[in-house]
């Protein structure tokens, strides 16, 4: 009780007391509620539920050793309600030989009662204590939990140590103390059973950002970064993957839609077509010129396509197609050759009898076309043809497009694909694991097999350690 | 944000590629060259392309 007077609704009750071995005063934030208090001071951990704070333990730990991220005594405001930080402790698990530590925040609201805040390398859970008993799915591959609808997969087990405790605890809170944790994911929420002899305890953690929770405490400087990928970490783009699939096949259909348009209305008219010959022996001026000839409708590209009688030969000619009108040219050259032959590799050619090259936005107009070959001495007489075609689709631009729209949900994509990699990395089914991809659901016709692990787990929980929330005052 | 991004680029990809098709764009390189003497019809011989310095591949494998 505050010396001031009752204290206003939402206030959790504060009592001080002295620790009877150091003497340091001893905070009681959830006094009737919490189960376990240790001084911050000499760390003995003291029965909160007792008058006079019998002695459940002492541990050795200096102060500083793992100082809290959010203080105790720390007020902050979780879904809608406020909460005041009143317990931490560490745990750890062993792994493969590597010491993996988590933190634990317990946070108290005297009408709402217990909610925790775990913190693992940056990342962060909002977790309560569940009210009913999921459906477990021990054949399911990895074996799986159905909890109101939705089907969270296992994801590890492992048996975790409490090494730091600081704080209130509304269980009977022990250094050293050892339990099985497994965790069921399904993202953004995990579900995680403690189990420590017979009893399991339940809990559903769901996901929040560092920020998220500097803000909900209106804690300075920034959160720790996030390291790596959580087990329950939602992938930030994890909506945008299938609305983006949406737009894209909206963009297909628009992209066909124009394909189609442009390869049924374009001119694609042949407006000029003749047979040459050449031969680099012959003297007197090569160049020659070709038509006039009528380009008619709107400026659009012109399609000058050469075929040849190449034969281990090469040929290259200056092309200039000049407006009679305005002098207006458009230069381009094109070297066409085609080898051909055999080696200790087998058969092989090299090179093109045809050539294609578009001139682009060319206007009405009437043009002629200036032609000028040339090529090695002494080869043989050299057949070509030219055919000029006004509009030609370009297709080109269709493959372009086509990709320059697909690279965005692909890349999204295959990041989502990457992040469930790194996630299942650290799991008990990693990604090699046979498993492990054909398992969302668990099978429609499995019986609920509630397994061993379920067969005193109700008891269990009814009377597991007092983490209920209805534990209000 | 994503989408919305993404629908903008969208479009603008389908109204470059609208509009490189109906104006007959090409990816092909073309010299333009302006004022060319009316001559050149008449005397073919007299008009020196921009590529004549080219170095001709005379190759084969």
């Amino acid at each position: 009780m505050s010396p001031d007077g009752p204290s206003p609704p939402g206030t959790p009750q504060v009592k001080s007391l002295n620790c009877p071995s150091c003497g340091a005063a001893l905070v009681i934030r959830s006094f009737g509620q919490a189960v376990t208090v240790v001084c911050s001071h000499c760390h003995l951990i003291l029965d909160a539920k007792d008058p006079n704070l019998k002695i459940l333990q002492k541990f050795t730990a200096s102060v500083y050793e793992d100082s809290p991220l959010i203080p105790l005594g720390t007020r902050g405001t979780i879904r809608g309600a406020a909460y005041d930080v009143i317990g931490f402790d560490r745990r750890t698990i062993h792994v493969e030989g590597v010491s993996y530590s988590w933190h634990e925040y317990v946070l108290f609201n005297p009408y709402k009662g217990f909610r925790y805040l775990t913190e693992y390398n940056g990342h962060w859970n909002d977790t309560t204590i569940l009210r009913s008993l999921p459906t477990f799915y021990p054949n399911a591959s990895p074996p799986a939990l159905k909890y109101l609808g939705e089907t969270y997969k296992q994801f590890q087990t492992a048996q975790a140590g409490t090494n730091f405790v600081l704080g209130e605890f509304p269980w009977q809170a022990r250094v050293g103390e050892s339990v099985e944790v497994c965790d069921y994911v399904s993202p953004p929420r995990l579900i995680s059973s403690e189990k420590t002899g017979k009893e399991i305890t339940w809990s559903m953690g769901e996901y929040m950002s560092g920020a998220d929770v500097w803000k909900a405490f209106n804690l300075d400087g920034r959160p720790p970064e996030a390291v790596g990928v959580y087990e329950n970490q939602p992938y930030p783009l994890s909506k945008a993957v299938t609305s983006i699939w949406i737009a894209f096949t909206a963009f297909l259909l628009i992209f066909f839609f124009l394909l189609m348009g442009f390869t049924m209305f374009a001119q694609n008219q042949l407006v000029y077509q003749g047979n040459y010959e050449f031969n680099s022996d012959g003297t007197g001026e090569a160049s020659f010129i070709v038509g006039t000839f009528n380009l008619t409708g709107r400026t659009s590209d012109l399609q000058l396509e050469t075929s040849t009688s190449l034969d281990n030969q090469w040929i290259y000619l200056n092309y200039a197609l000049i407006n009679q009108d305005t002098g207006q040219a458009y230069d381009v050259g094109r070297e066409i050759s085609y080898y051909y032959g055999y080696d200790s590799d087998g058969a092989w050619t090299e090179g093109s009898r045809r050539d294609t090259v578009a001139i682009p936005s060319v206007p009405s107009g009437t043009y002629y076309l200036r032609v000028e070959p040339e090529s090695d001495p002494g080869l043989l007489t050299i057949f070509y043809s030219i055919a000029l075609k006004r509009d030609v689709p370009q297709l080109w631009y269709f493959g372009i497009a086509f990709l320059a729209l697909l690279i965005p949900p692909a890349l999204i994509t295959w990041r989502s694909i990457n992040f469930e990699h790194l996630r299942w990395a650290e799991s008990d089914y990693p990604p090699a694991y046979s498993g492990s991809d054909n398992s969302d659901e668990p099978e429609p016709g499995m019986p609920d097999q509630e397994s061993q692990l379920f067969a005193g787990s109700n008891q269990a929980h009814k009377n597991t350690k007092s983490f209920d929330e209805d534990d209000t005052p | 944000m994503i989408r919305t991004l993404y629908i903008l680029f969208g479009f603008i990809v389908l109204g470059t590629l609208y509009t490189a098709e109906y104006r007959g764009w090409s990816l092909d390189t073309i010299e333009e060259v302006k004022n060319v003497p009316k001559s050149v019809r008449d005397n073919p011989g007299s008009y020196r392309s921009v590529y004549n310095t080219y170095h001709h591949y005379t190759g084969g494998k």
